[in-house]
């Protein structure tokens, strides 16, 4: 289980950004911290609508960190959902002095969390052969899909910290401090998770390029 | 590619991309949305019943509960609680002679002989 502290700067995360966005940075998550504060505001007020625009700017934010914990799109949508209304349980105890989205995402791990200790799920699927190698050449699509899968499937051979820290970092773009916050471990201790997820990640996508070539 | 560095604090474009595209979600999010929200209108609907109707539909049972325990509270202290009324001189009085009344009126601790005697004496 993640731990209840929470991490630096804000978090707005990329929620509904697409395969290829870039993660947040500087003064655009700074600003959408503050428009956060005034949704949950809102929100605690009895504002429907106002929790519903934090649901869609986080939604596909904590939609992929649930499934980088629970491999399987389905369970993943069920614990960002389980995240979500328990953060509206929670949602008086939050500190609006801090960033509502390291908060959030530690609701959502800890929901993906218990769900994968619940259903004991596993991390991802395994590799139809016929995709790794030989067949006819596939369009984009399929080799997207393709990497995609392998990725997944290398995510699912890294802990589960490493894999949250990873995608947490590259991802989302939370930093180190707030990665820190939202898994509850020493910041020290994500940068090395980060690195050594990373080589394993990089050294997939080489080959993989490498073979696509 | 970038060069790999150990805790490097910059996040890696390209590794980011792939794994968003890997990690994200197929299906449209208006629906993951759209689910979300209708479980939060159902969690609010739940936690708004009003009391005045709990309270209402507790209302006869409790009545109907509370004049049962009066019942039974009445029932039990008229039979347990209060003893049968009997009268010293009733307790005292001998059915034959003056053996009994001689044996729990005596001063003294009686005689094996008087004790006896009381017994047959009531026979």
């Amino acid at each position: 289980m993640f731990a209840e502290r929470e991490g630096g700067a804000g978090g707005l995360g990329g929620g509904a950004g697409g395969a290829g966005a870039q993660p947040p940075t500087g003064a655009a998550r700074m600003g959408s911290s503050e428009e956060d504060k005034g949704l949950v505001a809102k929100s605690l007020a009895g504002d429907r609508d106002a929790f519903g625009v934090l649901v869609e700017r986080y939604a596909q934010q904590a939609r992929r960190v649930a499934r980088a914990v629970l491999g399987d799109p389905d369970d993943a949508d069920d614990a960002a959902q389980d995240g979500f209304l328990s953060a509206l349980v929670k949602l008086a105890q939050y500190d609006t002095r801090r960033p509502f989205g390291p908060w959030l995402m530690r609701i959502v791990a800890n929901a993906a969390t218990d769900r994968r200790r619940r259903r004991n799920v596993r991390q991802a699927e395994p590799l139809d052969p016929a995709l790794v190698g030989g067949g006819p050449r596939p369009d984009a699509v399929a080799i997207r899909n393709e990497l995609g899968a392998r990725l997944q499937t290398a995510l699912g051979e890294l802990s589960e910290r490493r894999r949250m820290a990873v995608v947490l970092f590259d991802v989302e773009g939370y930093s180190h401090a707030e990665i820190a916050g939202i898994l509850g471990i020493p910041e020290g201790t994500v940068r090395s998770e980060v690195f050594h997820a990373r080589r394993r990640l990089r050294t997939l996508l080489a080959d993989w390029k490498e073979q696509a070539r | 590619m970038k060069d790999t560095q150990p805790f490097d604090h910059r996040p890696d474009p390209e590794l980011g991309a792939a794994l968003r595209a890997a990690l994200e979600p197929k299906d449209d999010q208006k629906a993951f949305v759209a689910r979300v929200m209708a479980q939060y209108e159902r969690a609010l609907d739940r936690s708004t019943v009003p009391t005045l109707d709990v309270l209402a539909s507790w209302f006869r049972p409790g009545i109907a509960a509370a004049v049962a325990a009066l019942i039974v509270g009445f029932l039990f202290g008229r039979t347990v609680l209060t003893p049968a009324p009997a009268s010293i001189e009733a307790a005292m009085a001998p059915l034959e002679g003056p053996g009994l009344a001689a044996l729990v009126t005596a001063q003294d601790p009686p005689d094996a002989s008087v004790v006896f005697a009381s017994l047959v004496d009531q026979r």
